[in-house]
């Protein structure tokens, strides 16, 4: 049984509840779904894989079978060892226990390449590309020629590739530059590259985080035109609607264990997300702003002036990013008070770049920079951030903290040359202890001790310690960039809040998210950047998916699917 | 994760780790001792004698401490804010140099006057030769390793050319002119060589222990540890870089003018016999903090005045000291390893539940989606 279209329409009898992952034990697990249905013997079986990192324990008896002509979704939130278990199996980490069948055969998959000769082929988060090479020349590395040749045969490379790419409707054109392609492009490749080494398994991480809502459908079409030619597909994400879209089955895990396995068909992204964080749902999604707001004071003085004065103008600016190309072209925006402007945007479209410029740390081509009237050009990031800019960075391991430092040393990088933290010569140490005790107790920062260094500490609670340090100054605008990124939900929610209580407060904040979800649920106004340009500004009001996504991906007229 | 780590408490372990090393260290000098048909015992025995067994000898001991403290500060200043400066010794000669310039030139001064000049003159050069690879670094973004390491050749190779002509006193030998006796540091105890470059290092420690704790200190160690942080904080990477191997080479410069100045008073072309590389060892050993140079610097000078009397006595050449310095290093950076591998186990597990670290969660991310 292949087709992946009719077993959606007959799977309506299977009992989903029954499948208890934690029980079986023999190689042939073929008693968790009625015969027939999916066919007798799962493609893939993995049977009580357990992983653990020093006492971390990343995968905790974990079972999955994967049949053929399948798309399984593989669901969960960050470090709920997803990807963990896809490593264990493309053979990158040696589980402490458990077994591994491939078509019923027991294997021991000790490396990547095994993993390849098994017919298991991963595409992972980050590709795996030489960009200076053409699309063919990356397809066939590691290859050998046919025939024990000693040239490459690349007018044959070429003509499968171009074979592969009309069957399953994956354009690409094999002797362009990879480093020339977009990131959905890139994707392709990886995808054929796969393909390319005749697989039966595909193992896809978080494949859509990268891509515009268009490349995704696109992605999409592609994966069921694999599965209707018998491939099996293991699609890890934490993204409910992707799973409900695009899986036939799919298999949730939290905290290392595998809470459930369910036909996609009989199931709702509410039944889902309750196995996904443990709990139900208490709200309506419509109403989540508002709920939000509740308890937040609104000062009647920032409501007034909210939409007048101007905290951020961003005038015809151009810029470069660090390898010299141009990143920002003839970029104008404005940021007014108390308002959230969200920028909405595929990764590396001129979004980092824009926040250096107006943070002081990038030089800017030409233009004009305005935080509160006042042109920043030539000023230091240190003047700039004392005129009233406050700045959550992209990356807060390697550049909102020192995480060799202790919480007060990192909450003081910003102001350590001055009073109360530091005196003429010495840095106070007390006053130090006492602001960091503050922004503990005020932020509800999880810690051991003020006195370890920050790298023990979560990534939630490292992102509280940057917020605490960056509202806890005079600023008139805040620069949020990717703020929640990496954060589970609970950590997610504390920062959105913080977002609506600046903007409370009258500060101007400068949302840069590559999460369109994030935008749209916070966001007054929202701009779309593509290639370094300002495509479209909308009212949140106005604004949609359909209507931002294409711009996202640079299309301006074909605002239709 | 569900877990989150707590450093436990055993961490002491960490701190037994570095007197093993040089337990097995000095085990490992025995053996090759007994390989060269010397009791390694009686050696021992007479490295501490002839470091530490009598006030002259401790004298002694104590003069060589200053030289290495204050070079190994020089070179831990620059390593703690990740600045590999290996050029301490050219550094040195740069600020032997230097106080030379001085301590010939002036004359009629007050005794104080004249060696502090001769003192601050050996730091500027010190510092200035230091910022030739800084300014590379800032500039040029070339490695201050390669560009330090390639300057001591430099700077001993142009002392050598200075006293084989321009500076040479005469006579046969390629010595300088003695510098003013007022330019002299004086000698602390009587019919000892103890001169008041003890004082000099004290001072030397004081300060970067200090430093460290100062607003400057925190700039120059925030830039050395993440360079893309300390630049969104609002600090200058420039400045800090230039500051930091100023202090780093002025120090070096000023173990020249002190050795100039304390101990020869005159310049040779061997005036410092590779202090400026033990220096490397001592930094790294004394992990970049003051008092642990202190330690470190003064260990070393017993192994070098005893093993000096090791060879009068037993006839075991003076690099022996060496290969003891060496096989130290080796086991010490052998048990930090050893440390780093085993230190997870002395973590500390706590559960969720006892950390409850999200407590108010409220939708999952997939809701977002949905909205409107």
């Amino acid at each position: 049984m292949s087709d992946a279209g009719s077993f959606l329409l007959n799977n309506s009898n299977v009992d989903h509840s029954a499948y208890t992952p934690s029980s079986p034990s023999s190689p042939n697990p073929s008693h968790s779904l009625p015969a027939g249905t999916l066919g007798d013997l799962p493609v893939l079986s993995m049977n009580g894989i357990t992983c653990r990192f020093n006492e971390v324990i990343a995968n905790n008896d974990v079972h999955l079978d994967l049949f053929k002509g399948e798309i399984h979704g593989l669901l969960g939130e960050n470090g709920a060892g997803k990807t963990t278990l896809m490593s264990v199996l493309y053979g990158l980490y040696k589980p402490e226990a458990g077994e591994i069948f491939v078509k019923g055969k027991r294997v021991d998959i000790k490396s990547p390449l095994d993993a390849i000769g098994l017919g298991i082929a991963m595409v992972h988060q980050h590709f795996l590309l030489t960009p200076s090479h053409t699309v063919t020349e990356n397809i066939i590395v590691g290859l050998k020629s046919p025939g024990r040749s000693i040239f490459l045969r690349m007018a044959e490379a070429e003509k499968r590739i171009l074979e592969l790419s009309k069957r399953y409707g994956l354009k690409i054109d094999p002797k362009a530059i990879v480093g020339d392609l977009s990131v959905g492009e890139q994707q392709r490749v990886e995808i054929i590259k796969a393909l390319y080494r005749d697989i039966d398994i595909l193992i896809l991480d978080e494949p859509t985080s990268m891509l515009t809502p268009v490349e995704e459908k696109a992605l999409f079409s592609t994966l069921s035109a694999m599965v209707k030619a018998g491939l099996s597909i293991i699609f890890i994400t934490h993204k409910l609607k992707e799973v409900i879209e695009a899986s036939t089955r799919v298999t949730v895990l939290r905290g290392g264990k595998v809470i459930g396995t369910v036909m996609t068909a009989q199931t709702t992204e509410t039944e889902l997300a309750k196995l996904m964080i443990g709990r139900s749902l208490t709200h309506s999604v419509g109403h989540r702003q508002e709920e939000i707001h509740v308890g937040i004071e609104k000062s009647p003085n920032a409501k007034a002036s909210a939409g007048l004065a101007k905290v951020l103008e961003l005038k015809n600016v151009f810029a470069l990013n660090n390898s010299g190309v141009q990143a920002l072209k003839d970029l104008s925006l404005t940021v007014s008070k108390g308002e959230i402007l969200g920028i909405a945007g595929v990764d590396g479209n001129g979004q980092s770049e824009m926040a250096e410029i107006v943070s002081g740390l990038r030089k800017i081509q030409s233009g004009q920079v305005l935080i509160d009237g006042r042109g920043i050009t030539g000023m230091s990031p240190k003047q700039i951030r004392e005129w009233g800019l406050a700045y959550i960075p992209e990356d807060r391991l390697n550049t909102g903290l020192i995480l060799e430092y202790t919480i007060a040393e990192n909450l003081i990088l910003d102001r350590w040359y001055s009073s109360p933290y530091s005196g003429k010569i010495f840095l106070d140490k007390h006053e130090m202890r006492r602001f960091a005790e503050e922004i503990v107790t005020n932020f509800d920062v999880r810690t051991p001790s003020l006195d370890v260094q920050v790298r023990y500490l979560s990534g939630g609670n490292l992102q509280k310690i940057v917020l605490g340090r960056e509202l806890s100054k005079e600023h008139k605008l805040l620069i949020a960039h990717n703020p929640t990124r990496g954060l589970d939900v609970g950590a997610a929610e504390y920062v959105h809040k913080q977002l609506f209580k600046q903007k409370d407060s009258g500060v101007g904040v400068l949302l840069l998210s590559l999460d369109l979800d994030e935008i749209l649920l916070v966001s007054d106004r929202i701009a779309v950047i593509y290639a370094g340009r300002i495509m479209g500004v909308f009212d949140r009001a106005t604004a949609d998916v359909d209507k931002i996504g294409p711009l996202m991906g640079g299309y301006v007229a074909e605002a239709t699917n | 994760m569900t877990t989150t780590l707590i450093l436990g408490k055993r961490l002491s372990f960490k701190h037994i780790v570095p007197f093993l090393s040089g337990g097995l260290a000095f085990l490992v000098g025995g053996i090759i001792l007994y390989a060269a048909g010397v009791d390694p015992l009686e050696a021992y025995a007479i490295i501490i004698k002839g470091s530490l067994g009598s006030s002259r000898a401790i004298a002694d001991t104590l003069v060589k401490t200053i030289s290495l403290l204050i070079a190994g500060l020089a070179v831990a200043v620059a390593f703690k804010c990740k600045l590999w400066n290996i050029g301490a010794e050219g550094q040195l000669y740069m600020g032997a140099l230097g106080g030379l310039l001085v301590g010939i030139a002036v004359v009629g001064m007050i005794p104080v006057v004249s060696v502090i000049l001769v003192l601050i003159a050996g730091i500027a050069f010190g510092a200035m030769f230091s910022l030739v690879p800084a300014v590379l670094k800032v500039k040029l973004g070339v490695s201050e390793i390669i560009v330090t390491v390639l300057l001591n050749f430099v700077a001993l190779l142009f002392i050598s050319y200075l006293l084989q002509g321009p500076i040479k006193a005469p006579g046969f030998l390629p010595y300088s002119p003695d510098i003013f006796p007022e330019s002299e540091l004086p000698i602390l105890v009587d019919r000892t060589r103890l001169h008041a470059g003890l004082i000099v290092a004290a001072l030397a420690a004081i300060f970067v222990h200090f430093l460290w704790k100062s607003k400057i200190g925190f700039e120059l160690k925030s830039v050395g540890m993440n360079i893309s942080a300390a630049r969104y904080g609002g600090m200058n990477i420039t400045k800090s870089i230039l500051i930091t191997m100023a202090i780093s080479g002025g120090l070096a410069g000023l173990t020249g003018a002190v050795l100039l100045a304390g101990v020869q008073h005159r310049l040779i072309e061997g005036i410092s016999p590779g202090y400026g590389f033990i220096a490397v060892i001592i930094a790294l050993l004394g992990r970049e903090n003051a008092l642990g140079v202190c330690l470190v610097a003064f260990f070393f000078a017993v192994l070098l005045a005893g093993s000096e009397s090791m060879y009068r006595t037993l006839g075991i050449p003076v690099a022996f000291a060496q290969t003891l310095q060496a096989l130290v290093l080796v086991f010490v950076l052998i048990g930090e390893v050893f440390t780093r591998i085993h230190l997870p186990k002395k973590i500390k597990r706590v559960d969720e539940d006892k950390l409850k670290i999200h407590g108010k969660q409220i939708g999952p991310p997939a809701e977002r989606g949905k909205v409107e």
